[in-house]
């Protein structure tokens, strides 16, 4: 018996599911991967926060009761609004140097291919390993920078940097600044690199000045690379602990601790671990809006 | 083959045999330390292992992940044999049963009748002993000589109270600006709790509450003792950046011979003579504010055997042993530890350093508080403890720094 031939709609119809079936194939190990070491824990985090499990065991169900205990805890508030602070002086910083050392180095000329790799250096090394040099480097009695503010005339003294909160702030601005700004100036160079070099050209030849193809060409056309660079340098101080740990201890008087310094200390010396899982739900929820809005607001701007 | 040959054969054999059979019944223990007592604690460990068939394979875990391991450990079976931990955490570990009961082992160990009675009372939950100390620690006070003979103080005759403290800074500190006579890291809460509190118990005072019911920071020690580190600060007769020193310079001001006197502890003895073998100091234990008050803070580790540990009959002969006169003297002593049995302290490896004598007989005058989530209370960057000091001795503010440190002591006593 003959078997009819299948119309044009059936044919696409089994492509398009043949499709479907090879594009689950490729994202399923991907997908898989997040299941297990993403969602799942996650899961758990968030039952986790229903319960008043301690690190020395037990782990009764008790419902939102954290999360009211949130409300009412002034040092996790203060801590996320040093978090904040730190976040909203260091990211423009960090953009800011990133870009400059971009725009300095951004040709394939020997001496900036090497000032390249002096400015990204830092960048390879371990955030601890960093911020306990630093930590010797502000040391009062020992520290190189007091002996170079010293011998340069700046200060009549040795400055005792983590004294007060505004100077071990700014200690560890200057730590992570050094540490960190290679890694936007690499993606800023990516991004710059990216543009049609007769864009510029054109622009030369209409007798655009250097500052003025930068504000008008590259800074518009590197817009995306710029958002994407301020979200994750966003992203990772509002996670900042290691240099604070390390650096401050969260003093003078606890003024320094950062969020997640606050989930570890309850955590991991206080022991509350219930607590501390739902001090990280509300982290995490928080940085979601900031991202998510981050992302809407870059999309609408690309829209325009 | 002859008869002979045949009997030599086998009484080789047998004897070889009997080699792998010992060689297989011996077992392994595992141990776990701080990675702050490791190497006195390798002393005890080094010694077992060399006199013993039954290995102990020794794993150093960092300081600051020791608690989270041992209770995920006991929580998922997976525990070592032994484990050798900072014995402030002992109330807490004991309370939610992660130890052994050795109650009946060492109350039959004639040995453990001499222990100091800190580590007796620190192991001991619910009339249960849980543990034996293991490698001590203790806080002692030291002056250097020099600096108090250039001072027209008599180099031999240290301060007896915290007043004379603070009389002997001043005429210290009028050698130089750069010459100090007293030093504390304002920083640190487990410095201070280590040096400054045994001044405040020597002077009456009770630190720590036990329970939400119990009272804390009892008594005018604490207030005559902030009083007078607060008066030394005003003064100048500490540094500038004691304020905000963490811990990390607690001794390095004292070895660069610019400090007069502060609090330390015994390991301080063995790192000045290393470091600084020219300096000429002394040790004696940490006053009171009257004459003849003094304390110490009993520290160092605890040895316990984790439940589920998997050789707890070979794991309690270790125990056992550490208290062994053998093992306090040829372990500690002669790697200038000091021993858990105060009345080692005169022994032939000591006699040549009567400072070490000194410290070892702190033992017997220390104390160590008894309380729930010490770290809390106090070792915590943020603990109740640090932050009266602070806010007692460089704001000021005594009063107001007792009553709010007492108050929140008790809110996380009562949790």
């Amino acid at each position: 018996m003959k078997t009819m031939p299948s119309s044009p709609t059936v044919r696409r119809r089994r492509a398009r599911r043949a499709r479907n079936w090879q594009g689950w194939l490729f994202v399923g190990p991907a997908l898989l991967f997040v299941g297990v070491f993403v969602l799942i824990p996650l899961g758990q985090l968030v039952a986790m926060s229903m319960t008043d499990r301690s690190l020395l065991g037990g782990g009764k169900f008790v419902g939102l009761e954290n999360y009211e205990k949130i409300w009412n805890d002034v040092g996790f508030w203060r801590a996320l609004a040093f978090t904040a602070e730190y976040t909203i002086v260091l990211t423009p910083i960090l953009m800011g140097l990133g870009y400059a050392f971009a725009l300095l180095t951004v040709d394939n000329t020997p001496l900036r291919r090497i000032t390249r790799t002096i400015v990204f250096l830092p960048v390879v090394i371990g955030l601890g390993s960093s911020s306990l040099l630093w930590f010797w480097l502000f040391d009062e009695r020992v520290g190189l920078l007091n002996k170079l503010l010293v011998d340069l005339g700046i200060l009549s003294e040795p400055m005792v940097w983590f004294i007060t909160a505004q100077r071990a702030f700014w200690a560890v601005v200057i730590s992570i600044t050094w540490k960190v700004v290679g890694f936007g100036m690499v993606l800023f160079i990516a991004g710059i690199q990216s543009i049609n070099p007769e864009i510029t050209e054109a622009a030369v030849v209409d007798g655009a000045g250097y500052w003025k193809r930068v504000w008008r060409i590259l800074l518009p056309l590197s817009r995306r690379i710029l958002l994407l660079t301020t979200l994750i340098s966003a992203i990772g101080s509002m996670l900042a602990f290691d240099q604070f740990y390390i650096m401050t201890s969260g003093g003078p008087r606890g003024q320094t601790f950062t969020a997640v310094y606050w989930i570890y200390q309850n955590s991991f010396v206080s022991f509350k671990l219930g607590y501390g899982a739902a001090l990280s739900i509300v982290l995490t929820l928080i940085i979601l809006a900031f991202s998510a809005t981050q992302i809407a607001l870059t999309a609408r701007s690309a829209g325009k | 083959m002859s008869t002979a040959s045949l009997r030599a054969g086998f009484a080789a054999a047998l004897i070889a045999s009997t080699a792998f059979t010992t060689a297989a019944w011996a077992d392994s223990l595992t141990m776990w330390v701080r990675a702050s007592g490791t190497n006195a604690a390798s002393t005890l460990v080094n010694l077992w292992n060399s006199t013993h068939a039954d290995k102990i394979e020794l794993t150093t875990i960092p300081d600051n992940q020791m608690v989270t391991k041992l209770a995920t450990g006991v929580q998922a079976g997976e525990v070592p044999d032994l484990v050798s931990f900072d014995l402030i955490y002992m109330p807490d570990f004991m309370k939610a049963g992660f130890l052994t009961d050795l109650t009946a082992d060492l109350k039959a160990n004639k040995d453990y009748a001499g222990v100091a009675k800190a580590y007796v009372d620190i192991a001991t939950y619910q009339g249960k002993l849980y543990g034996a100390g293991f490698t001590p620690d203790v806080s002692i006070l030291v002056w250097n000589k020099d600096l108090f003979k250039k001072a027209g103080l008599d180099p031999e005759k240290p301060p007896k109270s915290v007043p004379e403290i603070h009389e002997d800074a001043k005429k210290i500190h009028a050698l130089g600006a750069d010459i100090y006579g007293f030093y504390f890291s304002g920083s640190c809460p487990g410095c201070n709790i280590f040096t400054t509190s045994p001044m405040m118990v020597a002077s009456g005072s009770k630190m720590l509450p036990a329970s939400g019911s119990d009272d804390a920071l009892t008594g005018d020690g604490v207030k005559d003792v902030l009083e007078q580190f607060k008066e030394m600060w005003d003064e100048g007769l500490v540094p500038k950046s004691a304020q905000a020193d963490n811990g990390s310079n607690f001794v390095a001001l004292f070895k660069s011979g610019k400090i007069g006197i502060q609090g330390a502890g015994g390991f301080l003895i063995s790192d000045l003579k290393h470091d600084v073998p020219d300096m000429n100091f002394g040790v004696t234990f940490l006053p009171g504010m009257k004459e003849g008050q003094v304390s110490a803070f009993v520290g160092g580790d605890v040895v316990a055997i984790p439940v589920g540990s998997k050789h707890v009959a070979l794991a309690k002969s270790f125990v056992a042993w550490e208290l062994s006169d053998e093992a306090q003297l040829e372990g500690l002593a002669k790697n200038n530890i000091l021993p858990s049995r105060p009345a080692l302290a005169d022994n032939k490896y000591f006699a040549a350093e009567p400072r070490v004598v000194t410290t070892a007989k702190a033992l017997a005058v220390g104390y160590v508080p008894w309380v729930y989530h010490f770290a809390d209370m106090v070792n915590s960057d943020s603990s109740p403890w640090i932050n009266m000091l602070q806010r007692a001795i460089f704001d000021g503010d005594v009063d107001g720094a007792i009553k709010e440190g007492r108050e929140k002591m008790k809110a996380i006593a009562a949790e």
